[in-house]
């Protein structure tokens, strides 16, 4: 572990991983100090300014209300890194934990969870998420329990594969040999190695996060009004999008940026932390 | 174990997942607030007719009731009748499972046709401009969101270009290779991506691999090698995402064919969802986990063919 | 009555009628002139039909298609207000207002070439009327007995004096089926005979239905055996074939039309009016309605959750709707094509009150009533709406926005359809977006629901009025039109002032066509032909 540390240390950041490091720095920046950047206040309406296209005193234009298209993209960016962040983490957690105990321990545990990975596998991951929420109610809380329902699933299988190679490993021989006790060889000794996968698995599974909350913040399910989100943007100017294009163009452009910041971190943190995928 | 013996196994290992699944989403569809009465009568019925027709629809018997009868109406080959059409289910299906078949099946072959020859030539120019703008592209359409693209393309090919349709399917053949090109081409943006990145990743490695080294000293034209070794490397890796990725593309053509107005069956699950229509949701939940599953069996069957070390 | 799009909802309710007199109306003499014979003509709607029986059906996508298909005794006039021969050419009043005679048309078919008789006109209407049938029945309650006297006469019975009879008997639950092709129809019971016979209706109507792909399209056949004649004396319709392809998304149906591959649409939304009315290629048609919306409130003195509503005091009420710029909301959703309403109902309605808009904006007074109702420093209250529906979002938003002037904080709850038509029925609600189309010519129908209390309390908002429901249930009798009036007046009155709705605006229905295919009609209470219709080369 140390010496793949070390040798990553001495290797200079890869180009990809600096330009999705930039947009991720840019989206955070936005989250934590909207008003910097945002010209107008992101829900105040301008009756005067109904629909006008970009101009110096919009950069992206208005929308139906009035409302700054810029200001409202701007917003956006922290709801929808809450959304990469949140579904995310949260099925990345508990799957990583229950793939951690069912490839440890085995058993009747991993053969249920085989069942399980077989049940979820099988059936359209978004369908599956629509029919949560609908159940439970839009909106992003319900949101996320219906992604972490679903989506622990592919952190657990991931996790359970990597504790099925590192557990047969040579230096986990010879810690049970040495009688190392159970929680440290998990934690000293698998967990490390094991990480690695996943989190670069996270990384990109943020950019997928947001598409998918989007998607449902298209169809009304995510997001609620008068909160801005991208996709609920697209959804709320799809009407206008021969007429006023600009209302979808540019919180269409941030979801692409920001899924691009996602997904060159994964990549440039693959090639950096030598995960194969 | 016999092919055929571990292909009988894997098809009764089948069994009882979906018998869990007809479980779980029987019970799940129950779990959804309302019922099919309310999505049919809105606002104006009255207490009458909401009790008359959950009578009618069979709402009014027992879960266990209702269990049962569903158990029976999947073991006979039937899923019952359509609460919000009225029909039978398997005549729904039957009218548009294949329009989604087609899609999904059009969105693939598209899919390959864009990746597989980009990423030969993006790992054959590694680093080099070709492969940086291939993989620029790709990455920008791994993340766009499907409904966004579809948007886009629909108005700039269909409303402006009036190159294609805007949506549906037409009556002949011809047409709904015509009507679902754009659908299909929404649809395989993202898996492109996936294969390319995959594909582009492998060829590298078999590249770098000693025994093409190997091959290229025993002095093979480096073409040959190309096709012999890391065309069927390179296929086994992607047939194996494309099986995998079969689930995510029938969600997929659920925000497609609401999109493009296709008559498929993701549109009709949603659609079925928000109609609380529990016979589709479970019928159509029972095709898709059977259809993902015989992707799944598919995918490990060309794998055997294609490379004969993977057995099992 | 909501606004939406999803299956099963109803906003727009067609009857099962023709017109007689088609040709006269709103129709350019050239148009007229030039109709051509033959042909298909595609139709866009965003939601398939669920089940063709005009007496058990629940919803309006079914109710739109069955005026095609089916026709009754009378007609609705081309504004919605009166009624017009239909299948019956003559109907006269009589036993002090208890006996209605009426003269069938000579030589009328069903699609299937089969003569219509007296006796499917009675068993037609005895099917209507039993309780036990569908959700209309009400309509015509005041029927005791339906007789046939000869051939081509049937006498209505009524239990007393109904002055909403005539109106119903143009409303599409009173539709015409032949008796004998529904007894043929397979199936045990009477419920299983009406399924099988919906599938292939037969009725007398313009058009009969041969091809039906659910979800995906309907495919219409002109009936050879239709009565009804064009000016140029050669039977009716124009059409040879009319499609209704389904097409959900909004969007997607604009396109459609755009490129020329549909020749009409429903529903364009609002804000894309303006820019189809400048495209040369097509044609924007604004029929009146009776459509109105409105946000339901919710008025009893305790939420269903326990909590108090601040709601149950009328001056918050008043003060909400003071509170709203209602010019403002309807530039907003519907680009300037509302207008504000003047009563519960809209202003195409027999009998609405026409006074000019009610509660005029005016915030400072907003203010002042809510500081009379001790909520000086603002409230907070909940509204559930339809996701995804872009006219209710849009009136939330602007309403939202305005609220928050005067200190009250909206929440709004989004829910898909029957989450939400549940939670209203179960009266869990503080308030709810919502939208109506009336059935029938007759403000009957829309104050039994919106202010009659033993209906649906008041669209299940807890509000009642005894006075109220006493003139409606003195005005159902009532057979003096003047005297009517006056208490149709007094009635809404009362509502405007007590206010259990926030009342926003009425709209026509936008309705789309490509310039060459013309004829089509739609009325205030929202049918829509396509007898007249047709398609130039």
């Amino acid at each position: 572990m140390r010496a793949v540390l070390a040798r990553i240390a001495s290797r200079p950041l890869p180009a990809p991983l600096l330009g999705g490091l930039a947009l991720l720095a840019v989206m955070v920046a936005f989250t934590v100090s909207p008003g910097t950047f945002a010209p107008y206040d992101p829900l105040a309406f301008d009756y005067n300014a109904l629909l006008s296209p970009p101009s110096a005193a919009h950069l992206f234009g208005t929308d139906q209300f009035g409302r700054d298209i810029l200001s409202r993209t701007i917003a956006a960016a922290a709801v929808d890194l809450q959304i990469a962040l949140f579904a995310t983490i949260f099925p990345g957690l508990l799957g990583s934990l229950i793939g951690l105990f069912v490839g440890w321990y085995g058993g009747v545990a991993d053969a249920v969870f085989g069942r399980l990975v077989d049940l979820v596998v099988t059936f359209p991951f978004l369908v599956l998420v629509i029919a949560i929420v609908a159940i439970l109610g839009p909106g992003l809380a319900n949101m996320y329990i219906a992604v972490t329902a679903v989506g622990w699933v592919f952190y657990a299988r991931l996790m359970r594969g990597e504790v099925l190679v590192q557990k047969s490993g040579e230096y986990v021989a010879a810690a049970r040999v040495l009688g190392y006790s159970t929680p440290r060889i998990i934690f000293r000794h698998i967990l490390p190695n094991a990480v690695r996968p996943v989190l670069v698995y996270a990384v990109t599974d943020m950019a997928l996060a947001i598409l998918l909350g989007s998607s449902l913040g298209y169809l009304g399910l995510g997001a609620q009004p008068p909160t801005a989100e991208w996709g609920v943007l697209i959804a709320d100017g799809k009407n206008f999008f021969t007429t006023a294009p600009w209302i979808v163009l540019f919180p269409g452009a941030a979801i692409v940026l920001a899924g691009l910041g996602f997904s060159l971190t994964g990549d440039g943190l693959a090639d950096l932390l030598e995960v194969r995928r | 174990m016999s092919r055929g013996a571990w292909l009988v196994s894997r098809l009764l290992q089948m069994v009882p997942t979906f018998l869990l699944i007809g479980l779980a989403v029987f019970v799940l569809a129950r779990l959804l607030p309302g019922n099919a009465v309310m999505a049919l009568l809105g606002d104006r019925g009255s207490d009458e007719a909401v009790a008359r027709l959950t009578r009618q629809l069979g709402l009014d018997q027992s879960i266990g009731m209702q269990l049962l009868a569903f158990l029976e109406s999947v073991l006979r080959g039937q899923f019952g009748t359509s609460l919000a059409f009225r029909i039978p289910v398997t005549r729904l299906i039957a009218e548009r499972l294949p329009v989604t078949l087609m899609l999904t099946g059009m969105a693939i072959v598209i899919a390959l046709a864009l990746a597989l020859p980009l990423a030969f030539v993006a790992a054959l120019k590694v680093n080099r401009w070709p492969d940086l703008l291939i993989r620029g592209v790709f990455q920008v359409g791994l993340s766009s969101p499907i409904f966004y693209v579809g948007l886009v393309l629909l108005t700039v090919f269909a409303a402006w270009l009036r190159i294609f349709p805007v949506g549906g399917y037409g009556d002949t053949f011809a047409e709904h290779i015509y009507h679902l090109f754009l659908p299909a081409v929404t649809l395989a943006f993202s898996l492109s991506a996936i294969v390319m990145r995959n594909l582009r990743a492998s060829i590298l490695s078999v590249i770098r691999a000693e025994y093409v080294d190997f091959a290229r000293a025993k002095g093979l034209r480096s073409r040959v090698v190309l096709l012999r070794h890391v065309l069927r490397n390179a296929l086994i890796a992607t047939v194996t995402l494309v099986g995998l990725h079969i689930g995510s593309l029938l969600g997929g053509a659920v925000i497609t064919e609401t999109v493009f107005a296709v008559p498929g069956v993701g549109r009709l699950m949603v659609d079925s969802i928000f109609a609380r229509d529990y016979p589709v949701i479970q019928a159509l939940t029972l095709v898709l986990a059977v259809l993902v599953s015989l992707a799944f069996l598919v995918t490990d069957l060309v794998q055997m063919w294609l490379d004969p070390r993977v057995g099992r | 009555m909501d606004n939406g799009s999803s299956v099963g909802r109803r906003f727009v309710l067609g009857g099962g009628v023709g017109l007689a007199t088609l040709a006269t109306m709103g129709m350019p003499t050239a148009a007229r002139a030039a109709a051509v014979r033959g042909g298909r003509m595609v139709y866009a709607r965003y939601a398939d039909s669920l089940f063709l029986d005009p007496v058990l059906s629940d919803a309006n996508v079914d109710i739109w298609v069955m005026n095609s298909i089916y026709d009754t005794l009378l007609m609705p006039t081309p504004e919605g207000i009166g009624v017009q021969e239909g299948l019956a050419t003559k109907w006269v009043l009589g036993d002090g207002g208890k006996a209605l005679t009426l003269t069938l048309r000579e030589g009328v078919k069903f699609s299937d070439g089969t003569p219509l008789k007296a006796s499917d006109v009675k068993w037609s209407l005895d099917r209507a009327r039993n309780p036990k049938n569908g959700a209309w029945n009400e309509m015509i309650a005041s029927i005791d007995a339906v007789e046939i006297t000869d051939p081509s006469t049937v006498v209505l019975k009524l239990k007393h004096p109904d002055p909403t009879l005539l109106p119903a008997l143009a409303m599409f639950n009173t539709g015409i089926l032949p008796q004998a092709a529904f007894a043929a129809a397979p199936g045990a019971t009477e419920d299983e005979k009406a399924k099988a016979f919906a599938e292939k209706p037969i009725g007398t109507g313009p058009f009969m239905l041969t091809e039906w792909q659910r979800g995906q399209r309907m495919l219409l056949k002109r009936n050879p055996h239709y009565w009804k004649k064009a000016p140029d004396g050669q039977p009716l319709p124009y059409l040879d074939e009319l499609e209704f392809a389904i097409i959900p998304d909004d969007a997607t149906r604009i396109l459609k039309l755009k490129a020329g591959e549909i020749h009409g649409t429903e529903f364009v939304p609002y804000s894309r009016v303006k820019e189809l009315q400048a495209d040369k290629n097509l044609r924007m048609e604004l029929w009146p309605s009776t459509r109105v919306a409105y946000l339901t409130l919710y008025v009893r003195d305790k939420l269903k959750n326990g909590q108090d509503n601040p709601l149950s005091n009328v001056k918050v009420r008043q003060a909400l709707n003071y509170a709203v710029n209602k010019d403002a909301v309807i530039a907003i959703t519907t680009l300037g094509l509302g207008k504000p309403l003047q009563s519960f109902m809209s202003s195409s309605t027999p009998l609405s009150r026409k006074d000019g808009p009610v509660y005029r904006y005016d915030p400072a007074k907003a203010k002042a009533l809510l500081a009379e109702a001790g909520f000086a420093n603002g409230l907070e209250l909940s509204c559930i709406a339809l996701a995804g529906n872009q006219d209710e979002m849009n009136n939330l938003t602007t309403v939202q926005q305005m609220w928050a002037q005067i200190g009250v904080r909206l929440k709004i709850e989004l829910l898909d359809n029957p989450t939400r038509t549940a939670r209203y029925r179960a009266e869990d609600f503080q308030m709810r977006t919502a939208a109506w189309t009336d059935d029938i010519a007759d403000p009957s129908e829309i104050t039994s629901y919106f202010a009659y209390y033993p209906n649906i309390h008041a669209l299940h908002s807890g509000w009642e009025e005894k006075r109220v429901n006493e003139l409606f249930l003195q005005s159902q009798q009532e057979v003096d039109p003047a005297k009517r009036q006056a208490q149709y007046a007094e009635l809404q009155k009362i509502y405007v002032d007590a206010a259990p709705i926030l009342f926003l605006y009425e709209t026509p229905y936008p309705v789309a066509f490509r310039g060459n295919a013309k004829g089509f009609v739609q009325i205030p209470l929202g049918n829509n032909y396509f007898e007249a219709a047709y398609v130039e080369k």
